[in-house]
């Protein structure tokens, strides 16, 4: 699936079985919210990000409205993404909304400022991805590029 | 230098990208198929199928020079001899193009330059037509012989030379660091008014990576290069070998004096940014007409100075 941001000018694939895995991760853990660390490489001229995977976070918490998440116990996994060809490298974070909208919360917007402002983090337009779920099946989700304290949206690509 | 010099060959690059022409290269690629079907038709039985050769399919090209380069294997007993075959497509391409184009011949290769179109666009195939060496060969081994035009260049004495358009194109196939490298070289080329054969900056890139531990940022990659094209250009027994054509060496289509003026260039080059580096600014420039384009930002970005964009994400976040 190919999805297209008009503010970067950038696109975005993502398998349709990755997407499911994911949202099968957060249903499990309805009704509180769950995500993780989203894994992936850029084409070379940065125009494409393919994203290959996800790594789920060992600590974590989870309530009907908020998600807290660790990388303790999972800091070595980052390198070895790295280190399969293609490069792979932490490109965002997704997490869900149970029975919520897609749309990004105060709180996760500063949470993508953050982000990029970790000097540990070397990217500037990380995703964020938001997966509506109910207690059996996705609702619907929402890609996001964040650039400059903005969050803007992706599209399907026809 | 506000940036660093990484960054600034970083941009450097970034504005010379292909990507940044798209619409002017959907006109190359279309009057290239043109031509393609057209000798297609008019040789038939007489070829093997046409293959993109040159930069842009080496992935080498700027966007401020290029063309686009065709290949054209004649089988062997399609003409008596090279020359022959040089002559006829010519002829062809004059009677079926020269309305709309200067019809060139050049070096080994046919220059097709459209005249400007309504938008000023001014678009250049060059055909390379190559006769196989021996009947039903090609297909093994791609070898083909190419006629030189004895009215042009350095290599009048010859009348053919022997190419592997596949081999050269495998001999840059995943080398990203050496491109890049080659890419800048370009750029230092074109807007100094160079001369040196894109072919021996791309050969002597590749030679300089294989022997020579060149790792680093990308100014440290390309002052590792320049250093040991200031080295070894000059020696004795320096040989770049065409990896169409182990018999061609490219180092000797220059002259003693020209290698010298090569080494003395990278010399000049390397001590002149030591000595202020806004000194590669004027080598390597960026390409204005696209640095407004860059700035406001197309692609996905890397923080300014990051040697990768390998990232650990922050101990702890929260989501609402």
């Amino acid at each position: 699936m190919k999805y297209t941001n008009t503010y970067k000018k950038v696109e975005l694939i993502i398998s349709e079985d990755l997407l499911k895995r994911l949202s099968s991760y957060g249903i499990e853990q309805f009704s509180n919210e769950f995500g993780g660390f989203l894994m992936g490489y850029y084409s070379n001229n940065f125009k494409t990000l393919t994203i290959t995977d996800t790594v789920l976070p060992k600590v974590y918490q989870g309530t009907p409205y908020l998600f807290q998440r660790s990388i303790k116990g999972i800091g070595g996994t980052f390198e070895v993404y790295y280190k399969k060809q293609p490069n792979q490298y932490y490109i965002g974070e997704w997490h869900t909304h149970p029975n919520g909208s897609t749309a990004y919360s105060h709180t996760d917007k500063q949470a993508m400022v953050n982000i990029t402002q970790c000097a540990t983090v070397n990217i500037t337009n990380p995703i964020l991805l938001i997966i509506s779920i109910n207690a059996s099946e996705i609702n619907g989700f929402q890609f996001y590029l964040y650039d400059n304290n903005e969050l803007f949206p992706f599209v399907e690509s026809t | 230098m506000n940036i660093t010099k990484s960054e600034h060959l970083e941009n450097v690059l970034q504005t010379h990208r292909m990507t940044h022409i798209e619409d002017l290269l959907k006109k190359y690629r279309e009057k290239r198929q043109d031509i393609k079907e057209a000798i297609e038709a008019e040789y038939s039985s007489d070829i093997y199928n046409p293959l993109n050769s040159g930069s842009y399919a080496k992935h080498t090209a700027i966007n401020s020079k290029f063309d686009l380069d065709v290949m054209i294997p004649f089988k062997r007993d399609a003409f008596m001899t090279l020359e022959e075959m040089f002559n006829d497509i010519f002829d062809f391409l004059q009677e079926k193009y020269g309305s709309v184009a200067e019809v060139i011949k050049q070096k080994v290769s046919i220059g097709i330059e459209f005249y400007a179109d309504d938008n000023g666009d001014i678009i250049s195939i060059d055909i390379v037509p190559g006769r196989e060496l021996n009947t039903g060969q090609y297909e093994d081994d791609h070898k083909l012989n190419l006629y030189v035009n004895s009215n042009y260049g350095e290599l009048e004495a010859q009348s053919y030379i022997q190419t592997n358009i596949h081999a050269q194109i495998d001999h840059i196939k995943s080398k990203d660091n050496e491109r890049k490298i080659i890419r800048l070289f370009k750029v230092w080329k074109t807007t100094n008014n160079e001369n040196y054969k894109s072919f021996l900056l791309e050969l002597i890139t590749i030679k300089a990576f294989d022997k020579e531990n060149i790792k680093g940022n990308l100014w440290e990659k390309l002052k590792a290069v320049m250093e040991y094209i200031r080295d070894h250009i000059t020696k004795d027994n320096f040989t770049l070998k065409d990896p169409g054509n182990g018999g061609n060496d490219i180092a000797d289509t220059l002259e003693d004096y020209e290698k010298r003026n090569l080494s003395n260039k990278m010399k000049n080059m390397l001590e002149r940014i030591e000595d202020n580096e806004d000194n590669l600014k004027h080598y390597f420039p960026t390409n204005p007409d696209f640095e407004d384009e860059d700035k406001n930002g197309n692609g996905y970005g890397k923080k300014s100075g990051a040697a990768s964009l390998f990232s650990r994400p922050p101990k702890n976040e929260r989501f609402g």
